[in-house]
């Protein structure tokens, strides 16, 4: 009797933070698979993986619109557009061929994340924001949306233009140049893949 | 770098137990420091006065964090698997550094590990486009110290989720016109290489 | 004649099929749900009323379960048999009694076939791929339980404030499973067939999400209980007749036959301005009150903004229904896996029982993509006929005698009534989706690659936003007329 009393009373104040940090744990493990693993597609697989556990976390922070929003947006919208960045410009679905940064500069930069994290750490204690115990309504979608169309309405025109821009630049710069004519084809082709291959051929 | 050469003059089985050695290392110290173990083992062996005089008698945890890094260097040294090394110490410090903290510290660290793990990974890969999955990783960091800040500093207004959108939306816009620029300029040179987009060096 | 029998013997398979599938989930859902509780409840001890509580919030995913592998068992042969009567043909009839027991059969084959990884595959993204296909399908339908089954108490718990856009993010990750298992193959046919479903994906999503958000927009919820209860009362409530502009129009009639010529004078004799101030809730009402001849010029703009929603909504249906087929990859949009020329691509390598849940997941997405079709457009489990015409029908009388006939069942709490009669209409509405899907897959060709962004991009995108803006418009032309 005694021990199912316990078993609710710490499964209700504990059950939060235990699944914040089984999820902490898979997206810090899953981060490091993204930027550590050979295979660079895999990697981009990996990411989906790392924003899946972040959406978890933004549910546990009960931001439900948000959790989805980034499901939908990031795991499945901004990551597949990676990973197929990733199919085509690494063809022959290899382990990447790539040189690796210096030992020396893999240390700096290990040095400068590691001293980032401890002054972040150091320097966030919860003294400096005047916490609010209040809890958060599950439904704050009215919340958010009215927000976004009365203070926020400036900002989020700007957004939307930024986003139709990027839209536009994104397909002009990756539009392929039109097909040369039959006649001109040997020699357009020829002169693109010299110039390309040149540099590659001298570093080897 | 001697922990380089180590590295290749050893077989992998060795290097991968060296890991493992290391993991059940880090989850002794912070199962101690868990249950309070930790500080007893300071007062035990005079550590404490050394720590107070350093004022940082309250903070076991930082003594836990240390320990898991020298720990982790000394591994690394030997020749164990760095990357697998690396994963186990940043977990074992995350849960020592965070177990006794409120929620907002736990969700801010963790953002700054994803965080520090994303520069980290920027500046060391080669491939461009594995340069934009690290951003990625750093601008969602930034949307759960946003979201974190909405649920425990502005739960009514929730300004925090509201940046949040706005983040994402940027992050879209971001995402597509580098991964654009990666491509057109992959048509051009045929490589995704960081070392080789010299085209304006001098 | 031979196909006139053909269908008839459909029509029964479909009927034992639905029995089966309908009985098991009902018990299933009764026993852990009602029966054990119930049981649980004569002990008064904390382990007793835990597990009771346990057991009932696991009824939504139990049932889900348990219906997922018999339904998408039943639609394999039911699309199998449909489409043979489409192309005039016999179908599967030779497994058990006339063919009933073929995709049985089918999956008992599969599951005891070898499970085959390629050589040069990645093995641990090869069977990732398939449960990240499924998982999705499982966590999607659950919003929609709440909806279908009419709001029981049981089904209470898995209702969300944002139901719409976690189904829409829910259906939107099992293209994930497919790039990653086309990629995972190591197989240039699945390959592209995981790139043209991601492209076809994406495309796809936006008219999807836009015909949705206008719905959303007209019911002011995100939440699929409240969109299924404003649509309650009739098939001249549901969405797809212009989301209430008929509500007007319904009242009005109900009014009418129920024989009260006071309300009806009420309603006729309103003044000008009350009359105007329900135009804008109820734009069919007003229409009808202004036509005895107060007003041309309200009567005209009530009866625009009704003919402008109506054909909004029905084109933002006819979108749902195109962007769906494409999102679960059904033919016409089924490039993918096109047989003839990627030899069904992303799922070329599978086998066994990783093929096995490729293919459930399918189903099972073609079934959820009919559900919210149905809790969207067509009102959930809501009876078509509305109460006014249902009286005179006699359907208390009918409603009555059901529910005498079932007294011992719901006595022991077998039945619900509300609940029963809202799951019999939303299995046959759902079916008739499917039945339409099953006809389309049957009718149409396949598209060609470029075809298919073509058609995305340049139509059905500007298509849907013109919808939905002519929405937001048709809403407020009203208001303005009220206004001026």
């Amino acid at each position: 009797m005694e021990q199912f009393e316990m078993l609710k009373a710490l499964a209700e104040t504990n059950v939060e933070s235990f699944m914040f940090y089984i999820l902490a744990t898979i997206s810090i493990l899953l981060a490091y698979g993204v930027i550590l693993d050979r295979t660079i597609i895999r990697s981009g697989f990996i990411l989906i993986g790392v924003f899946g556990s972040i959406c978890g976390l933004f549910l546990l922070l009960q931001a439900q619109f948000l959790a989805l929003a980034q499901l939908m947006i990031y795991a499945v919208g901004i990551t597949l557009v990676v990973v197929i960045a990733l199919m085509l410009t690494n063809p022959r679905m290899e382990k990447s061929q790539l040189s690796t940064a210096a030992p020396a500069n893999q240390l700096g930069a290990f040095m400068v994340a590691v001293g980032l994290f401890m002054t972040i750490y150091l320097s966030v204690r919860p003294e400096n924001w005047t916490l609010s115990s209040e809890p958060l309504d599950m439904n704050n979608v009215q919340v958010l949306g009215r927000a976004l169309t009365t203070d926020y309405s400036l900002p989020f025109e700007f957004a939307s233009v930024l986003l139709l821009a990027a839209l536009i630049g994104a397909v002009m710069l990756a539009k392929a140049e039109k097909p040369p004519k039959p006649g001109e084809e040997d020699f357009e082709y020829s002169v693109v893949e010299d110039s390309a291959a040149e540099p590659v051929a001298s570093k080897r | 770098m001697t922990s380089s050469v180590a590295t290749k003059s050893q077989s992998p089985v060795q290097a991968m137990s060296y890991a493992l050695a290391y993991a059940i290392a880090v989850c002794f110290v912070v199962g101690a420091y868990a249950t309070g173990n930790l500080d007893n083992f300071v007062s035990m062996t005079g550590l404490s006065s050394v720590l107070e005089s350093w004022a940082l008698k309250d903070y076991t945890e930082l003594l836990a964090f240390v320990l898991i890094v020298l720990l982790g260097s000394t591994v690394a040294l030997l020749g164990g698997q760095t990357s697998i090394i690396m994963a186990v110490g940043t977990v074992g410090s995350f849960f020592a550094l965070t177990l006794n903290q409120h929620p907002l510290i736990q969700y801010l660290s963790l953002a700054a590990v994803l965080f520090a793990i994303g520069l980290y990974g920027m500046v060391v890969s080669r491939n461009a486009v594995r340069v934009l999955m690290a951003i990625e990783l750093m601008l969602n960091a930034v949307n759960i110290n946003l979201v974190a800040f909405a649920r425990y500093v502005d739960p009514v207004q929730v300004k925090g989720q509201l940046f949040a959108i706005f983040v994402i939306t940027v992050a879209a816009a971001e995402a597509a016109v580098g991964l654009a620029i990666v491509l057109s300029i992959y048509r051009n040179t045929s490589t995704v290489d960081m070392e080789r987009f010299n085209l304006l060096k001098w | 004649m031979r196909n006139g029998a053909e269908i008839l013997k459909l029509g029964t398979l479909t009927i034992t099929w639905w029995c089966i599938i309908f009985g098991a989930v009902w018990i299933a859902c009764y026993l852990v749900g009602v029966a054990i509780p119930m049981l649980l409840s004569s002990y008064d001890s904390d382990a007793a009323r835990i597990t009771a509580e346990t057991c009932r919030a696991l009824t939504p995913i139990l049932s889900v379960l348990v219906f997922i592998p018999i339904n998408a068992m039943f639609m394999v042969l039911f699309e199998r048999r449909g489409l043979a009567i489409f192309t005039v043909r016999l179908g599967p009839n030779r497994v058990g009694p006339d063919g009933y027991l073929q995709t049985a059969a089918d999956a008992v084959k599969l599951l005891f076939k070898e499970d085959i990884t390629p050589h040069g595959a990645d093995a641990f993204m090869f069977t990732l791929a398939p449960i990240v296909f499924f998982a999705p399908s499982i966590f999607g339908a659950m919003p929609l339980l709440a909806a279908v089954t009419n709001y029981h108490e049981l089904f209470q718990i898995v209702n969300l404030p944002t139901g719409i856009f976690f189904i829409l993010a829910a259906s939107s990750v099992p293209v994930v499973g497919i790039v990653m298992g086309g990629w995972a193959s190591n197989n240039k046919y699945s390959l592209v067939g995981g790139l043209r479903s991601a492209a076809q994906a994406i495309s796809y999503e936006i008219p999807l999400v836009l015909s949705l958000v206008t719905i959303c927009l007209l019911a002011g919820s995100l939440d699929v209980v409240e969109i299924m209860k404003q649509q309650a009362g009739g098939i001249l409530n549901w969405n797809i007749l212009g989301g209430g502009a008929l509500r007007g129009l319904d009242s009005a009639l109900a009014l009418k036959f129920s024989n009260s010529a006071p309300a009806l004078q009420e309603l006729s004799a309103k003044s000008f301005d009350q009359v105007l101030k329900t135009a804008y809730s109820d734009p069919a009402a007003a229409a009808l009150g202004l036509v005895a001849g107060q007003d041309s010029m309200a009567t005209i703009a009530s009866i625009i903004a009704v003919v402008v929603l109506m054909a909004c909504v029905l084109i933002a249906a006819g979108l749902y229904m195109t962007g769906a087929c494409a999102e679960i990859n059904r033919i016409p949009f089924d490039l993918p896996e096109a047989e003839s020329e990627l030899v069904s691509g992303y799922n070329t390598e599978y086998s066994g029982i990783k093929f096995a849940i490729f293919f459930l997941a399918e189903f099972t997405n073609l079934f959820v993509v009919a559900s919210i079709f149905v809790v969207m457009f067509l009102g959930g489990g809501d009876c078509p006929v509305p109460a006014w015409l249902g009286n005179m029908l006699g359907g208390p009388q009918m409603a009555s005698a059901i529910n005498q006939v079932l007294s011992p069942l719901i006595a022991i709490k077998f039945v619900d009534p509300p609940t029963l009669f809202a799951a019999i209409w939303v299995i046959l509405k759902v079916y008739g989706i499917v039945f339409f899907a099953v006809l389309v897959r049957g009718t149409l060709p396949r598209f060609r690659i470029d075809q298919l962004m073509d058609f995305g991009w340049k139509r059905l995108i500007p298509l849907s936003l013109i919808v939905f803006v002519l929405v937001v418009f048709a809403r407020e032309f009203v208001n303005v007329h009220v206004g001026s």
